[in-house]
């Protein structure tokens, strides 16, 4: 059932996608909304039903339920190979009886381009991703970063509308994967294709994304700008899973002009409530602290503060993590710019608070 | 790869009981016949002088040359029509049946006979498709004919059924093998590059199962020049092959001819080999 008139400047639409393998449902109502030219990041951990998400998009799964809309066309039944995508693989799925210029002439092969033409254009392309010279070379002479490379050049060289991308940089060493962020980055603003890209590294999600999709069992627990939900995560399992967050739990108390008081097993704290109504008193509630937004020591102005007790201490380099625990099994991260003094020790207890406004409150489970 | 390094002592005593076997019960015994097959004279003596005579003799003959022929023909008809219903059925079971359960079961219904005999599978089609057996009371079952048909049983098209079932699992396992090697993900690259499933099979399946196809091949192509059994159980007395002219021959000890059609044999049969091999490097697959 559409719902509304197609959005024509949408690169991708998702309606109320819905998809189950027997008794494990897959995807669960999840809508999501592409612009034009956009890098859109689909985060969770596996089986979180992203990936199952992207086959959705690329026909190589068909939805039990939805619709979806690639350039305001409906193509819900449409199979894969009459969809404006291209679609890149966690582990390139290259041919491996074609050559390099073969292959990446492929996609033109099957759009019927004259043989000249095609040429032209494998020649054109192979230079601009810097692989002329694997021209006549097969996959198992390629080294992992040539193989990406042809990968992607076989999928962007027919110019989709969309490119999915599968996990892209999963299987290239460590030390390539930031160089390849970048080259794909640059490559997607310039190309102005849309990318959605899967993947279960906040890192990639966070730095390349212009539009950041967490998911979890199946359904999307939020979405929007990185910054946004870096700073303002809407649930207990996105801030859990962001790194860096201190997730609380406990009890609603009263809430007065804005701000919800929370009895936790730390003692009571103040967060304010932004847009969200005011729970019931007693319910159970979630709210969460960037570890980098404590304060040591805080004077009486700071709105919430508790007694911890130092654990480890690690050095990351950029930044220095404390690990304390409080009353209860607590645990909370403090981390601290690495170029300032060490000031907590292992062992030592100190007092650590929040401004008010560092608090983000969730919204209950299931709303 | 290998951490046995080419002509490491390793290597060398590894080889070395297959090798001795394979000299004393292969290379031996061939050169014996090859030898035999030259012999002049008429006696059994290892004093014959060697000559040529006996292939001239044989080759001359136009009824022999003929059954040479008929004997290819054969050959590459069992060749064609086990290699395509090899092939579905390997598709069929590979990549159409996505249940487990389907898929063993199926696989066991298609293996199992083959657990048998060569020679008890042979004379099994006796009884299947004599006329009064399984086949003709089958087809008046279902009122397809009126009379049994006698064409069956002795007869080419019989041994040629019987062939056909024999060897399809030759022609269709080394296929299984190499569609269960291509990841699912390279049919679906090549459907995303806009590839309807006609040309990804053309392009991607076929090319990439090329190989289980002429290993296939080959093994239907040596078993079916070699195969004596089939022809004279199922084919009674009526035809003969290559292979049954070596027992013929050697029945009537004509021992000279018996070697001379063996080496002939051996000879065709590693032509086939070696065309097979400029195809396709068999050393290549499964790496």
């Amino acid at each position: 059932m559409p719902e509304g008139p197609a959005i024509a400047q949408l690169d991708l639409e998702l309606r109320h996608i819905r998809k189950r393998y027997g008794d494990f449902v897959a995807v669960n109502d999840v809508s999501l909304q592409v612009g034009k030219g956009q890098f859109v990041c689909l985060l969770g951990p596996s089986g979180c039903g992203k990936t199952t998400t992207l086959r959705c998009v690329a026909g190589l799964e068909e939805p039990d339920g939805g619709d979806i809309l690639i350039g305001g066309k409906e193509v819900t039944g449409e199979p894969p190979w009459k969809r404006d995508i291209a679609m890149m693989f966690q582990d390139f799925a290259l041919f491996p009886h074609m050559t390099v210029a073969k292959q990446v002439g492929f996609g033109l092969e099957m759009l019927k381009k004259p043989k000249a033409q095609i040429a032209a254009r494998v020649a054109e392309v192979l230079k601009a991703f810097e692989i002329a010279h694997l021209a006549e070379r097969r996959p198992s002479q390629l080294s992992g970063g040539q193989k990406q490379r042809v990968a992607l050049a076989r999928a962007m060289i027919t110019e989709p509308r969309i490119l999915l991308l599968d996990e892209p940089i999963g299987a290239l060493d460590y030390s390539l994967r930031e160089t390849v962020m970048l080259e794909l980055k640059a490559l997607q603003k310039r190309s102005g294709i849309s990318f959605i890209w899967v993947t279960h590294d906040q890192n990639e999600a966070f730095s390349l994304g212009d539009h950041v999709v967490v998911m979890n069992h199946a359904k999307i627990e939020q979405q929007g700008a990185p910054d946004e939900v870096l700073s303002r995560p809407r649930t207990a399992f996105v801030a859990g899973f962001i790194q860096g967050n201190n997730v609380f739990e406990g009890k609603a108390a009263a809430a007065r002009d804005g701000v919800l008081e929370i009895a936790t097993v730390a003692g009571p704290f103040r967060v304010p409530l932004l847009d969200i109504t005011a729970p019931a008193p007693g319910s159970v509630v979630t709210f969460s602290v960037r570890a980098e937004r404590l304060i040591e020591n805080p004077d009486a102005a700071v709105a919430n503060r508790l007694t911890l007790n130092c654990v480890t201490v690690e050095y990351f380099g950029a930044f220095r993590r404390h690990v304390l625990e409080g009353p209860a099994g607590l645990i909370v991260k403090y981390d601290q710019f690495g170029a300032l003094p060490q000031s907590i020790r292992e062992g030592e207890t100190v007092t650590l608070g929040w401004a008010l406004d560092s608090g983000v409150l969730h919204r209950a489970p299931g709303v | 790869m290998s951490t046995i390094r080419l002509r490491s002592p390793a290597a060398f005593w590894l080889a070395l009981p297959a090798g001795l076997w394979m000299l004393l019960a292969v290379v031996l015994p061939v050169l014996l016949i090859v030898w035999v097959s030259l012999w002049g004279g008429t006696t059994v003596s290892p004093n014959n002088p060697i000559t040529f005579d006996n292939y001239q003799r044989f080759l001359s003959n136009e009824n022999y040359l003929w059954l040479i022929g008929d004997t290819l023909l054969q050959t590459a008809m069992i060749m064609t029509i086990t290699g395509v219903m090899g092939y579905c059925i390997a598709y069929f079971l590979t990549v159409k049946v996505t249940s487990p359960g389907w898929r063993l079961a199926l696989f066991l219904a298609f293996v199992i006979p083959f657990w048998t005999s060569t020679l008890i599978r042979a004379i099994a089609f006796v009884p299947f498709l004599g006329v009064n057996g399984l086949l003709n009371q089958a087809l008046m079952g279902i009122g397809l004919i009126e009379r049994p048909i006698q064409a069956f049983l002795y007869s080419r098209l019989g041994i040629s059924m019987a062939q056909v079932s024999l060897y399809t699992l030759l022609a269709s396992g080394p296929v299984v093998y190499m569609l269960n090697s291509i990841p699912p993900a390279l049919r679906e690259a090549a459907m995303t590059l806009k590839a309807p499933p006609i040309i990804v099979f053309w392009r991607i399946v076929l090319p990439l199962t090329l190989p289980g196809i002429i290993i296939g091949q080959v093994l239907v192509f040596l078993n079916v020049l070699a195969d004596f059994i089939t022809v004279t159980t199922v084919g009674g007395n009526k035809l003969a092959f290559l292979g049954n002219l070596i027992l013929l021959f050697y029945e009537g000890s004509q021992i000279r001819m018996t070697a001379v059609v063996s080496v002939l044999l051996m000879l065709l049969m590693l032509a086939g080999v070696a065309i097979a091999l400029r195809i396709v490097d068999i050393r290549k697959v499964g790496s």
